[in-house]
């Protein structure tokens, strides 16, 4: 393999030769975006299907999807950078790079929703203090901040290395690193210190902050019994752990493959426990929050936990967020050593199905119920321009990913490859 | 005294004829798809047809002692005014609809075409009420009833009240306790609707006969 020799700044590994393909279909769904978008930005909201009744849509789903994988690869990030386990050291910059990534997507999908795009700034402008939204949005700057600033750190010695190449990710390289070329002991010894004590900053930024406060944003909501519940915010930090692993296992072994160089199998292995235990202690907690929610005995969310057991949602919660989603993962992923690249991957892509059921069983059952007898009941279905601007901000977040890990230093598996330590 | 505007609905009086929703619309230029005053009816699940049994009850904004609606707002763009009225700053708004996820009572519309404008406008007057403060709301925000904010500063009673024929409304200054709606609230024991929700509505309901 021509990669094995060279690691990051090989030839191998360029623009054209293994993601050409990848690339079109991605413009092609952008473009397909865009024209949607464009349709939201001249129609404003009434492009979608969203009422009085049903005011969030699936473009809130994709908010909380993408929030929760930002914070899922952040958090597996933590592992490393903080807390020394080093075994999963080679993803580590992959990660805190899907995590910009995936945060990025998020905010582009919550702008969409946003009734005046043009007032976005307002929501930093103007303040309430008692409004989990208003924190969220500062939580949410900081940690795109925090995660560029630790990503840069976590590529520095690398990108100094590519400054002499003669390539445009070579001129990328020197112009990130221009004033900070440094690579003595003492300066890489410092960079790890940042990287900690950021790492350890982020922490409760990506748990308290990011997530387990969008979380609160819908835990706060009284008039909605099923959201208002403790244990929501904890559930969200779970859930996160479990698709920001699924997505980063397969997003490596997507890129990997076509790349054509050999995969890590005991990290992916690793990675595939970790993942496992995430998704036992997420369906744990999602037990015992439909369980006392039911025991409750309320009215309206015995009629949303109603409508997703034996109802309108049931296919899409027993399918795909309990079988595909749920079960059958934990039947590949329990077999741990035997499992091959290809198993892991199928295993993290159905974790991933299953959690964006998950999403959209937060959000959409509760929505359809009127909020008092006698109002119509929501039959909200989303438009053409809500799928399909959704699917574009998803190419988007795949094209950032493939052009970053293209132009950026961030796989570690690459440099095992170069200095020749590749088990 | 601190005032308290509040209201009280007697659901022995009312008809159903639904002028208290028209009034507002017409008061306040609300536009299609939306209505601050809604009549809803209460199908009793355990009737049968033939003798199927409804309640009707008008929902206005609760304009709540404590609004959960207000707290949740990113932006302050709702605001409890001295008398108890619960408003919406337009100029704020961001139409994040966090505020209608919140109250209980599905009081908030969200405006999701141009108001009076587009087909089947053209050409006509666009609205009724030409008073600058009730100007239509622009696409793409939250909105609500406001208990005619504009007529209660010029001393007048919501349009609601003066609308309803068969004078099932009442309106005025519940710490009054000479106050008619105080008075009402008294006589006819009327209780705010669902207060386990915690939020304290100032709209009374009496209860039907």
């Amino acid at each position: 393999m021509s990669v094995a020799k060279t690691g990051p700044g090989s030839p191998g590994i360029t623009l054209g030769s293994d993601f050409r393909s990848t690339y079109a279909t991605l413009l092609i769904l952008m473009a397909a975006g865009a024209y949607a978008i464009g349709a939201r930005v001249l129609g404003g909201l009434n492009v979608t299907g969203l009422t009085s009744i049903t005011p969030w849509g699936v473009w809130v789903v994709f908010y909380i999807f993408f929030v929760g994988l930002s914070a899922g690869a952040f958090l597996l990030s933590t592992l490393i950078y903080v807390f020394g386990m080093h075994r999963f050291e080679k993803i580590g910059k992959e990660a805190l790079l899907v995590s910009l990534i995936s945060m990025v997507v998020a905010l582009c999908f919550i702008l969409l929703d946003l009734g005046r795009m043009d007032r976005f700034i307002y929501a930093l402008w103007f303040g309430n203090a008692t409004s989990v939204l208003a924190w969220e949005v500062r939580f949410y700057m900081l940690y795109i901040l925090l995660l560029a600033v630790e990503l840069f750190y976590a590529m520095r010695p690398d990108l100094v290395r590519l400054r002499g190449e003669a390539s445009l990710r070579g001129r990328l390289a020197a112009a990130l690193t221009r004033n900070r070329d440094n690579l003595s002991p003492a300066a890489l010894e410092r960079d790890h210190r940042v990287m900690r004590v950021l790492g350890a900053l982020g922490i409760p930024l990506a748990i308290l902050g990011v997530h387990g406060g969008t979380g609160t944003l819908f835990a706060v909501v009284k008039a909605q019994p099923y959201w208002n519940s403790a244990l929501f915010p904890v559930l969200f930090v779970v859930s996160a752990l479990v698709s920001g692993t699924a997505l980063l296992m397969v997003l490596h072994i997507f890129r990997c493959r076509r790349q054509g160089r050999k995969l890590d199998l005991d990290l992916l292995r690793g990675m595939g426990a970790l993942l496992l235990g995430f998704l036992a202690l997420d369906l744990m907690l999602e037990f015992y929050e439909y369980l006392i929610g039911a025991y409750r005995l309320e009215a309206a969310e015995w009629a949303t936990l109603t409508s997703i057991f034996a109802g309108r949602y049931a296919w899409s919660f027993w399918l795909i967020q309990i079988g595909l989603g749920a079960i059958i993962p934990v039947i590949i992923l329990a077999r741990g050593s035997r499992n091959s690249a290809g198993n892991l991957f199928l295993a993290a892509l159905l974790v991933l199905a299953g959690i964006m059921a998950v999403r959209f069983h937060i959000v959409l059952p509760p929505l359809a119920l009127p909020q008092l007898p006698g109002l119509p009941w929501g039959h909200y279905g989303p438009t053409w321009v809500e799928w399909v601007s959704s699917l574009g901000l998803m190419a988007m977040g795949m094209l950032l990913y493939v052009a970053g890990t293209n132009f950026l230093p961030v796989d570690g598996t690459a440099e095992d490859e170069r200095s020749g330590n590749n088990g | 005294m601190e005032m308290k505007l509040g209201m009280m609905i007697d659901l022995d009086k009312c008809i159903a004829c639904q002028a208290c929703t028209i009034a507002c619309k017409a008061e306040n230029n609300v536009a299609e798809g939306i209505q601050w005053n809604r009549v809803m009816a209460v199908m009793d699940p355990a009737s049968k047809y033939p003798n199927v049994k409804v309640e009707l009850y008008p929902r206005p904004c609760m304009h709540c002692e404590r609004p959960p609606c207000l707290p949740v707002c990113p932006v302050s763009a709702i605001y409890k005014r001295a008398d108890g009225i619960v408003m919406q700053d337009y100029d704020k708004c961001i139409g994040c609809r966090r505020c209608m996820a919140a109250c209980p009572y599905g009081a908030r519309g969200f405006n999701y075409e141009e108001p009076f404008k587009g087909k089947g406008y053209e050409g006509k007057p666009n609205y009724l009420n030409p008073d600058p403060a009730v100007a239509p709301r622009q696409a793409n925000k939250v909105e609500k009833c406001t208990f005619c904010f504009q007529r209660v500063d010029q001393g007048k009673q919501p349009a609601c009240i003066g609308a309803c024929p068969s004078v099932a409304r009442f309106f005025g200054d519940l710490e009054d306790p000479n106050s008619d709606v105080a008075k009402q609230i008294k006589r006819r024991k009327a209780e705010p609707l669902n207060p386990e929700k915690g939020t304290v509505p100032t709209v009374f309901y009496a209860p039907r006969g």
